[in-house]
């Protein structure tokens, strides 16, 4: 059969690197949905199998692939299987549609004409959707706002269109939608999965930003689809006797073990970081393909011939890019998985642990707290979102005031302007509160559970921050606990999270809790700069010490350009500290680093496993704060124990 | 660890390399009779059967293997 030619041959490192480009490519695709298969049609074209060779077995390792996947998926609940099969079946026709143009092409202009055509719908599609996507996922990111994803504008619209005789009803989309809308939807699916391999860089997008599913059920929804159509593309392309049944089975080798891994990863994260990778890895194929355009044009005769070292050149470049694509999406995808297990971990560890002793047994009579500086400790506000961000602080604040005998106040306001009202609109609102509310019960259950009087409030505000200082004011408030944000960077700065203007106004110590921070009172750091400020929180520290029986280490921070003079001083900031916190009967010792004051700290509580840190506040706020930075904040940012900031 | 949390990891542990020495074996006989199957599996027409039941048997054989693989390693979803 003269189709068997283009069948190569294979050796130990063809296989090698199929093995490891299909476990990327399942990684991928078990995270994302689809869009492992973008990455495999380009890598067995760079070994030399022919576009529609490539495009063929790609299918085929494609459906059993996806049904794994859509099979482990459905046990997380992310599959819609009735939206995945009414797409799929439509996408069938769109795989037939596509297979015909691209034997078509095969026929008319050989193998060049064949991978010019494949390499330009990834170039064109991979532009458009890959731009919009990373876009998008950008802008869910600086938002902030992980609880509930918002269903786009056209989703609306097309959620409210009704066509007699024509709706149904989906579970992700918890609407009726007209079929008239996923006919479409699905034959452009499947006609991109036939040209490229890749429908689901159509259906994702479609089925989220058209339908309005949520991104997760989205990108599980379309391993159904993909199932379907692989399988119908599968019977199409081996009735043409094209599919390189080796190909296929060792890319699927290595894929399963990938889509398991990303499957199992997509119950750690984000949606907006479904997103990112999609649209990270979909810009880098974008040009990776497009750089080996010109050989092509060249090969058919559409532009003039190349000088004859060009075509290597090009082609190893798109290479390395293809590489880079695959590095970028795996390494965010083990990121998230390696930081999301090891949370869940700490987490789990902290949950079975016995009540660790962060406060002291002995509860301070009040009269004593009444002279300390920590002041008292008899009411606590707790501002939690429902958030995961906000679980170690209701986890801290129900187990501190547990030992303190101290009341809670827990709040949780939902954020929003009128402006913003009057677009969200009051069912929305209504919902957020609710969800609010839920919330709180669920924290008023655990401090029943572990005897504390705790009243909570849900309300709305335009300020989160001012609402939460307002709080704290007319509960007054003795302490301020409260998650923080996984955000860093430029970004942080410019969104100015609730955190850091809650740090700035507060008329009280406010208690910054990571959701994975655990307060045992193995060690406390206290930051000393000679200030004022610093007193104030070496006399904090030296008053919880002695009641925890915690040691204290005392750290001053020198830069290396700082004069003889000033490191001096610094030797004598940390000598006063030490000697008072010794008269007080605090086990401490004393450390002067040299570097960035705020990488330092933190650093150092790394490296004595302290599971506190106390800094002074200077309640910089406002623009001040964004031009001149400060110490706590970006010791907040980066620190994994819990900060205290006293005021 | 609990003697049922024992039982269910050795469990697991037997699943996977049962599914895990089957899956060997397919992948070592595609290896064997490379030509032949190629040129079965790509005649064309009503043939097409054969490269989808081969997918077939693969994905259940593997994708049970993978799926017990890391759960034996201990990287399992989030609860």
């Amino acid at each position: 059969m003269e189709i068997a030619t283009n069948f190569i041959p294979l050796n130990a490192l063809d296989v090698t690197y199929l093995l490891v480009v299909g476990f990327i490519g399942g990684l991928v695709s078990g995270f994302i949905g689809s869009g492992g298969a973008f990455v495999l049609t380009p890598a067995m074209m760079s070994i030399g199998v022919p576009g529609i060779i490539a495009v063929a077995s790609n299918i085929c390792h494609k459906f059993p692939k996806a049904l794994v996947g859509a099979i482990k998926r459905a046990k997380y609940g992310q599959v819609d299987v009735k939206l995945g099969l009414v797409l799929g079946v439509s996408a069938e026709a769109g795989v037939i549609y596509g297979a015909h143009i691209q034997e078509d092409i095969h026929r008319r202009f050989g193998d060049a004409g064949s991978n010019l055509y494949v390499s330009l719908a990834f170039v064109i599609i991979l532009g458009i959707i890959g731009c919009y996507i990373l876009w998008d996922a950008m802008k869910t990111r600086d938002s902030a706002d992980d609880k509930e994803e918002k269903v786009a504008r056209l989703a609306r619209w097309v959620q409210s269109i009704h066509i007699p005789g024509t709706m149904m009803y989906f579970k992700c989309l918890n609407a009726r939608v007209s079929v008239l809308f996923t006919l479409p939807l699905g034959f452009a699916t499947g006609m991109l999965a036939a040209t490229i391999a890749v429908g689901g860089f159509i259906g994702v997008p479609a089925m989220h930003y058209v339908l309005g599913a949520p991104a997760l059920m989205a990108s599980a929804s379309e391993l159904v689809v993909a199932f379907v159509m692989g399988l119908g593309g599968t019977m199409k392309f081996a009735w043409s006797g094209l599919v390189d049944i080796r190909l296929a089975m060792i890319i699927l080798a290595g894929s399963l073990f990938g889509i398991q891994l990303g499957a199992i990863g997509t119950t750690y994260v984000k949606p907006h970081m479904i997103k990112m990778v999609m649209g990270v890895i979909m810009v880098l194929v974008l040009v990776s393909r497009a750089i080996v355009v010109p050989v092509y044009l060249s090969e058919l005769g559409l532009i003039d011939t190349l000088a004859p070292h060009l075509p290597g050149a090009l082609k190893n470049i798109s290479f390395v890019v293809l590489i880079a694509a695959l590095a970028s999406g795996a390494a965010i995808v083990f990121s998230a998985l390696w930081r999301g297990i090891s949370l869940q971990r700490r987490e789990a560890a902290l949950a079975g642990a016995p009540a660790a002793a962060f406060a002291p047994d002995v509860v301070a009579t009040p009269a004593a707290a009444q002279l300390s500086p920590v002041g008292r400790f008899e009411r606590f506000l707790l501002a939690s979102d429902g958030s995961e961000y906000s679980a170690g602080a209701v986890r801290e604040a129900v187990r501190m005031a547990s030992k303190c005998g101290a009341r809670l106040h827990a709040v949780d306001i939902v954020a929003g302007g009128d402006t913003e009202l009057d677009a969200m609109g009051e069912q929305f609102l209504a919902r957020e509160l609710d969800a609010a509310r839920a919330h709180l019960d669920q924290v008023q259950r655990q401090a029943a559970a572990a005897g504390v009087a705790c009243r909570s409030e849900a309300t709305q505000a335009n300020q989160v921050y001012q609402e939460i200082v307002s709080q704290a004011e007319k509960t007054q408030a003795d302490l301020i606990i409260m998650g923080r944000r996984g955000r860093h960077g430029l970004a942080r700065l410019m969104v100015g999270p609730s955190t850091v203007r809650v740090i700035g106004h507060a008329p009280c110590n406010v208690l910054v809790v990571p959701r994975a921070a655990e307060l045992v009172g193995r060690r406390f750091v206290v930051a000393a700069d000679g200030s004022r400020y610093s007193d104030t929180a070496a006399l904090t520290a030296a008053c919880l010490a002695k009641l925890c029986n915690t040691p204290v280490t005392v750290v001053s921070v020198t830069l290396p350009v700082h004069s003889d003079e000033r490191k001096r001083e610094a030797h004598q900031i940390v000598n006063r500290l030490v000697s008072f916190l010794k008269q007080e009967g605090v086990e401490v010792e004393g450390k002067i680093p040299h570097g960035r004051a705020d990488e330092m700290i933190v650093q150092t509580a790394n490296e004595k496993n302290a599971d506190l840190i106390i800094m002074g506040s200077r309640g910089r706020t406002g623009l001040e704060r964004v031009l001149l930075g400060s110490t706590s904040e970006r010791v907040i940012d980066q620190t994994r124990c819990a900060v205290l900031i006293v005021k | 660890m609990t003697k049922t949390s024992l039982d269910l990891a050795g469990k697991q542990v037997t699943r996977a390399a049962l599914f895990g020495l089957v899956s060997v074996a397919l992948y070592f006989l595609l290896y064997l009779f490379e030509d032949s199957i190629l040129e079965f599996t790509s005649q064309g027409g009503w043939y097409f059967i054969a490269p989808v039941a081969v997918a077939f048997l693969f994905s259940f054989i593997h994708g049970n293997f993978t799926a017990h693989f890391w759960e034996v390693l201990g990287i399992k979803a989030k609860k």
